[in-house]
């Protein structure tokens, strides 16, 4: 008892119907969208709701006969995954430069890497259009990995910078007097060291990119490309609307391991939402 | 097992000048201290020994070869950090190993290098784990095995034993004196505290604000201090240093008089060390400010024209505060300063 | 190799032999004793943090930097697929006077200053209640679930809830709310109202999870130290921890924010700008001048003016707050 008093709030009666009332609004839609994805269609698009619906597998069904549901998976994992090692290779050495190197411009150059998150898709959505399909890369997986690989290298970046910074100097100076190079000490000692920053990132990373929609939506014209995240704006059929049975089935496909990889970094969580700037 | 010369080394951040045109000479196999208070220049003088900063003037040569522009992975130097800095991702073992694989020592000499050095900390039961599951004092000992296992011409320890505890500090100062006996390396230790600085080296460097003050053995250091830098840094308690003026072979301070050599005038500081005082006598009149036993020896605080003069009393003395007390010095053991506060007055 | 002598002499009587090698190396020019390779030059010491860095800011400067400048170039033609005829500034005028633009820059501000304000509020009092409570790591990951969907499926669920399914007006209706079933899309505030709404329930959870971060962070003593000196939860809150917070506030605020300013998703799945342009944001009025229309010379008038804001609003805001965020 006197633990849970020793906390914020002073009225637990308050306290705790605020949190589950949140609580509520935060699950009751979830579970919600969950029934759908086992609903048949005709129980969703109805004048009036149906709270208590006939289970059925149709989306399942629909998902595997008429959409190559498992082609999008696979488009998003290879374009999520190729964006995410393109974003370490570039990253860690652009970070391990900020966090440990004095040079000119230091300054200047980490924060025109910050700025670049700042930057809505849509402001360059039109050029890389045009660029993309100047260079015959419309319509791939390839594409969207370059892109997603853009968008999150600042992040990742800067996440792994903070987590530099955090790693005693004396780590390197001792590496220094026992005889390793510039490029050991970063591969010995400062990447062992900051590797959960670095799983930070990539989770992040990842996350953004599963989510990326509006690139997405302009580079993949045809199926052959289309991610989760795409796709799931193209499940329409005609007369029948949006198919929500089969977008929430994919929901939730999508969300089981975007939940997994997020209880992993929770305690990084934070500092990775922030670029860092937030710790703990 | 090499000698390390600082010839006019000056080393400066920005308008910040840390180093001042230094000289030092550490002989082949000694056991350098150097002393000081934070910031007087102590560890930016190791780590230009280490390669770590570069001078901004002046040489530094090690065994004789001129290292200005040798990187700090090419000079055959191993550093103990205050921090102990292990590698947190390795193994204690693989800790050991890292500069023996970075010095491309042949493979098959690794095993029996790194135990041995374990042997010689007594971490032989340790190796398998990470820092992160050892206590400070195991950690401080596997930074040392890690200095020693390459057999470096020069140790330089950064403040090693500040993060340990009184006792362990007491044992760990003992075992690498021993250690560097043993091992006939030249080493430079840096340090703030007076006690290791006294007990470990053969000679000791006191620097203040980025200048040698005083270089001697300790012995040298405590007894004839070269300035009141040296006179107030070193003893604990320090030597009491009381400002007066000396006449006629005379020194008078408000409720202080003392005979000085003849040869001095003016304003001079009179340096006393408080076991060199006792109670009873007629150099100083007082009032007790303070008594602390502490069982084998009593630290009496005497209050004279608003300055607090320190002594070593009986272990038995007790005196009420406020009460009025006489102080005689050993007038065998003053020490005079002039206005510059270096010495004066000494035959 | 020379290691394993030195250590077996420094055993015993191999005093001798040691001083002869040491007199040997003496002797010896000093590269031979020390330098295992030769020094690296200085210039090359100063180039190398610069080509770490290097192959990441040329990647950004080709997904940035190559944008803004086909952008502003475009934006001087009048573009029907692939005739460019020059139109100098007059993308730029036209744009001025275009009610849609101002009306989409009026929405971006409305909706997302309405919605990052809610968002706020709501994540600071959530976290106020919870950072001390005995099942806070629970409410952590209960709290934090909607921002792992994805935003499409999150646009779909709120979609089908208002729209499709009229599952709240139903709710509404049975509550005693609405007489009769609501048309959220009829309306400029009520479709505006859907978006923020589906925007809160995503994101709050980004700001939830910063605040209790950093109130649990604190310093427990100083709150027990508050509490023996009679202060309450509330005005610990208010007089200790939102002061101590603000840099981490400051930061958190700007990125949503940053990323507010950004909304297109929920738009094209939601609303579509309906009714008549209440809800089109800057992205999606972008993304309809340059992909439905095929204005793309007009289209990239609109990006530079973005991203003119975006600059502005980068100097500032966003450098200051991550200065302060370090501090």
């Amino acid at each position: 008892m006197a633990s849970i008093r020793k906390s914020g709030g002073d009225n637990l009666l308050v306290r705790y119907i605020i949190l589950v009332s949140w609580t509520l609004v935060c699950v009751v839609p979830i579970l919600w969208f969950l029934t759908i994805g086992f609903r048949p269609r005709t129980e969703i698009i109805v004048p009036e709701p149906i709270y208590w619906p006939t289970w059925s597998l149709d989306a399942w069904r629909l998902l595997v006969s008429d959409w190559p549901i498992a082609l999008y998976l696979r488009n998003s994992v290879v374009a999520v995954a190729g964006s995410v090692v393109i974003d370490l290779v570039l990253a860690i050495p652009a970070a391990f430069a900020l966090a440990r190197y004095e040079f000119k411009g230091r300054e200047d150059i980490g924060f025109y890497i910050l700025s670049t998150r700042m930057m809505a898709p849509a402001i360059v959505a039109v050029p890389i259009f045009f660029l993309f399909r100047n260079i015959g890369l419309l319509d791939s997986v390839w594409a969207l990995m370059l892109i997603y690989a853009a968008i999150n290298l600042s992040l990742v970046t800067w996440i792994i910078r903070s987590y530099m910074l955090d790693i005693p100097k004396e780590l390197e100076d001792a590496a220094r007097t026992d005889g390793a190079g510039d490029l050991t000490i970063l591969w010995e000692i400062m990447i062992p060291a900051c590797l959960p920053g670095i799983i930070t990132a990539a989770v992040i990373a990842a996350i953004f990119a599963i989510n990326e929609f509006l690139f997405t939506l302009l580079i993949a014209s045809t199926s052959k490309a289309y991610t989760m995240s795409v796709a799931l704006a193209n499940f329409t059929g005609g007369s029948d609307g949006v198919i929500y049975n089969a977008i929430a089935l994919v929901s939730f496909i999508a969300f089981a391991p975007i939940l997994i990889l997020v209880i992993l970094i929770q305690k990084h969580l934070s500092r990775g939402l922030t670029m860092g700037a937030v710790k703990g | 097992m090499a000698s390390i010369l600082l010839k006019n080394v000056v080393k400066s951040f920005g308008s910040f000048v840390g180093v001042q045109d230094m000289n030092l000479d550490v002989v082949d196999e000694e056991f350098l201290v150097l002393l000081g208070p934070s910031g007087c220049g102590k560890t930016t003088t190791m780590r230009m020994i280490a390669g770590l900063e570069h001078p901004t003037e002046g040489e530094i040569r090690i065994g004789g070869a001129l290292m200005n522009d040798i990187d700090a992975r090419d000079r055959d130097v191993a550093m103990v950090f205050q921090g102990y800095a292990l590698y947190p991702n390795m193994s204690i073992y693989e800790n050991i190993r890292f500069p023996l694989r970075m010095r491309q020592v042949p493979k098959a000499k690794h095993d029996d290098l790194i135990r041995r050095a374990a042997e010689m900390v007594e971490l032989g039961p340790f190796l398998d784990r990470k820092p992160g599951a050892l206590s400070g004092g195991q950690r401080q000992r596997a930074a040392l095995a890690r200095a020693i296992v390459r057999q470096p011409q020069v140790f330089l320890m950064d403040e090693p034993l500040s993060n340990l505890d009184a006792k362990l500090r007491a044992s760990m100062r003992v075992q690498i004196k021993h250690m560097q006996r043993e091992l006939k390396v030249t080493t430079v230790y840096v340090t703030h505290d007076q006690i290791e600085a006294m007990t470990l080296a053969d000679r000791i460097v006191i620097m203040n604000k980025g200048v040698i003050q005083q270089i001697g053995t300790p012995d040298d250091i405590y007894s004839n201090p070269a300035n009141t830098f040296v006179a107030g840094f070193i003893g604990s308690p320090p030597m009491n240093l009381i400002a007066g003026t000396a006449q006629n072979g005379t020194f008078s301070a408000a409720g202080v008089k003392v005979p000085c050599p003849a040869s001095l005038s003016g304003n001079i500081t009179l340096g006393i060390r408080p076991e060199d005082c006792q109670v009873g006598g007629d150099n100083l009149q007082g009032q007790v400010y303070g008594v602390e036993p502490t069982g084998d020896i009593t630290y009496l605080t005497v209050r004279t024209a608003n300055k607090n003069i320190e002594i070593k009393a009986g272990r038995e003395f007790r005196a009420p505060i406020d009460s009025a007390i006489a102080v005689g010095f050993d007038t065998t053991r003053l020490y005079f300063f002039g206005e510059d506060g270096n010495r004066v007055g000494v035959k | 190799m020379l290691v394993a002598a030195r250590l077996c002499r420094s055993k015993s009587m191999a005093h001798l032999s040691q001083k002869l090698e040491k007199g040997a190396a003496k002797a010896a020019p000093a590269a031979a004793v020390y330098s295992v390779r030769r020094p690296r030059s200085a210039a090359a010491k100063k180039m190398f943090p610069y080509l770490l860095v290097g192959p990441a800011v040329l990647y950004l400067l080709a997904i940035t930097l190559y944008p803004g400048l086909f952008a502003m170039y475009q934006s001087l033609f009048v573009v029907k697929f692939v005739n460019w005829s020059w139109a100098g500034l007059g993308n730029y005028t036209r744009i001025v006077q275009d009610r849609e633009f101002w009306a989409a820059l009026g929405n971006t501000a409305i909706i997302g200053g309405l919605s990052l304000s809610l968002q706020t509020i709501i994540a600071m009092t959530v976290a106020f209640f919870c950072y001390r409570d005995p099942f806070v790591r629970g409410w952590r990951i209960i709290f934090l679930m909607p921002m792992l969907f994805m935003p499409s499926a999150v646009a779909f669920i709120w979609k089908l809830a208002f729209n499709d399914g009229r599952v709240i007006s139903d709710l509404l209706m049975s509550l005693g709310l609405a007489s009769n079933n609501v048309d959220w899309l009829s309306s400029v505030w009520l479709a505006r109202l859907t978006l923020i709404v589906a925007d809160v329930w995503q994101w709050t959870p980004f700001l939830f999870i910063i605040f209790v971060g950093a109130l649990q962070g604190q310093d427990e003593e100083i709150e027990e130290a508050a509490r023996l000196d009679g202060a309450s939860w509330s005005s610990i809150f208010w007089n200790i921890s939102l002061p101590m917070m603000r840099p981490i506030i400051v930061v958190a605020v700007t990125l949503r924010g940053i990323d507010i300013t950004t909304m297109f998703t929920n738009v094209y799945i939601m609303t579509q700008g309906t009714p008549g342009g209440a809800t089109e944001t800057m992205s999606y009025f972008i993304y309809r001048q340059g992909f439905r229309m095929f204005n793309f010379g007009y289209a990239s008038a609109a990006s530079v003016l973005m991203l003119l804001i975006t600059i502005v609003v980068a100097q500032t805001i966003v450098k200051r707050a991550f200065k302060s965020g370090k501090s």
